[in-house]
């Protein structure tokens, strides 16, 4: 369970997040969307200490983040995450991309991690692209490799940043049926997105940001079919042509 | 005028001699200033002061010093600081790695900024630490990416180590010095020792094009 408990971040002058709150709990699906630099991508990253914040508080199964004793190596084990740039590693294999956390910092087996890896690699749908390199997938395949390589380390909870926003217009099913595969096996998940299809059938909750805070927030029905704020109103017209 | 190249098959084996002494220092002076290189490299991105300032005042002392006086430096003052003298050889190398790795770190710098920052994210997100994430993904991926300005650097080691002359230390081009001192054959002797520079370092900038041309990952 993630609590947010009023997290303020500032970079410089600018307010990046403006006294957000919002818990996700164990099993749910939390979609974070909002126009860009509206604080979406800096919150999620804030979730597993990449990006610090000044004021507030987030903890993570109790954790706080904000605890100087806090593990962050360790926290971070628990919390897989995906890129909207993939970020694989190119020097590496697709099948050592995603064995080298759990033989590195778990310190499984060769043999144990590889084939978890290809356990994994069958549940996104490319067994046969183990021993290629990044470069030579698709970026719907390698943003597949990117969830199996997250999943590898055995989470409780999944973050998406914008998973879908680099990839080509006839990429984002693959990644998204990963996704809902994922979300229905019982994954707690934080996701960045603007797939709105993807929401109305996951999402627990749908939270809309603007200006570094929570504009709003509501389960599908609420937040598709009656949106209150004006900002959100236009904000789902640009989006749902 | 008339050549006598015999000067060079008569005193084949103490040119070569020469020789090896200098491939010895130039790949000590590598292999050591490449290390150190990394460490002050990584050193002057660091987000701790007492790294950063350090590691830059290294880089920036370094870097504005001819070769030549540094290399008088250990000679002169190190015997002064420990105490006892340490030789030509030891002094020689000590010198060339600590000039040369303030030239790698700043090549090791440039191709540690030029990997995305989201490779860090990724890796720490999977529960790396700093070390772990620069070890297996960082500094390999840079390495990669600085290959053709480090092996340029090397070629330029290699053709550094003909100053620790000055002290007297026997290497290639004293060696020369010394059969040329006897035989008063300087034509031959400095033209032989400029192509045998010539083949080794155009050999190496060789290498150095073919895997500027496959660079990119298979």
């Amino acid at each position: 369970m993630i609590e947010i408990i009023n997290v303020s971040k500032w970079f410089g002058e600018l307010k990046v997040l403006d006294n957000v709150k919002e818990t996700i709990n164990k099993g749910q699906v939390v979609v974070i969307c909002g126009p860009s630099g509206s604080g979406k991508s800096t919150l999620l990253k804030s979730l597993n200490g990449l990006e610090p914040f000044q004021e507030g508080d987030i903890r993570v199964d109790g954790i706080s983040l904000n605890d100087p004793k806090t593990n962050f190596i360790k926290l971070r084990q628990k919390m897989g995450m995906v890129f909207q740039r993939f970020e694989l590693y190119p020097h590496m294999k697709v099948i050592e991309n995603i064995t080298i956390a759990p033989t590195k910092v778990l310190n499984q087996s060769k043999s144990q991690a590889g084939k978890k890896a290809m356990e994994l690699l069958e549940r996104v749908g490319i067994p046969e692209q183990a021993d290629k390199y990044p470069g030579n997938l698709s970026g719907g395949q390698q943003q597949r490799v990117a969830i199996a390589r997250a999943l590898a380390m055995e989470p409780d909870i999944m973050l998406f940043d914008e998973p879908t926003s680099a990839l080509d217009p006839e990429m984002i099913k693959e990644v998204l049926d990963v996704m809902v595969d994922l979300a229905q096996s019982g994954m707690t998940m934080a996701v960045v997105t603007h797939e709105m299809g993807f929401a109305k059938e996951v999402a627990d909750e749908i939270i809309f940001m603007d200006e570094g805070r929570i504009i709003e927030r509501g389960t599908d029905k609420s937040f598709f079919e009656n949106p209150e704020s004006e900002r959100l109103k236009e904000f789902l017209r640009k989006i749902l042509i | 005028m008339n050549f006598e190249w015999q000067v060079i098959s008569n005193n084949f084996f103490f040119l070569m001699g020469g020789l090896v002494t200098t491939f010895e220092l130039a790949l000590i002076a590598i292999a050591g200033g490449l290390t150190l290189g990394i460490l002050v490299g990584m050193g002057r991105l660091s987000k701790f002061k007492f790294i950063y300032y350090p590691a830059t005042l290294f880089v920036n002392l370094m870097r504005t010093q001819p070769l030549i006086l540094v290399i008088f430096w250990f000679y002169f003052l190190v015997p002064l600081i420990i105490g006892r003298p340490i030789g030509g050889f030891t002094s020689a190398v000590i010198a060339f790695t600590i000039f040369e790795a303030s030239y790698f770190a700043e090549i090791i710098r440039a191709g540690i900024q030029s990997i995305s920052k989201g490779q860090m994210e990724a890796a720490y997100s999977s529960g790396f630490t700093y070390w772990q994430a620069m070890r297996y993904f960082i500094i390999p991926q840079a390495l990669k990416n600085m290959m053709p300005s480090l092996i340029t650097q090397a070629v330029v080691v290699f053709q550094d180590t003909s100053l620790a002359y000055v002290i007297g230390l026997r290497e290639f081009l004293r060696s020369a010095n010394i059969v040329d001192a006897r035989e008063m054959r300087s034509v031959e002797l400095y033209l032989f020792v400029g192509l045998v520079y010539f083949i080794v370092c155009f050999s190496m900038s060789r290498i150095c094009k073919k895997l500027e041309l496959k660079k990119g990952y298979a």
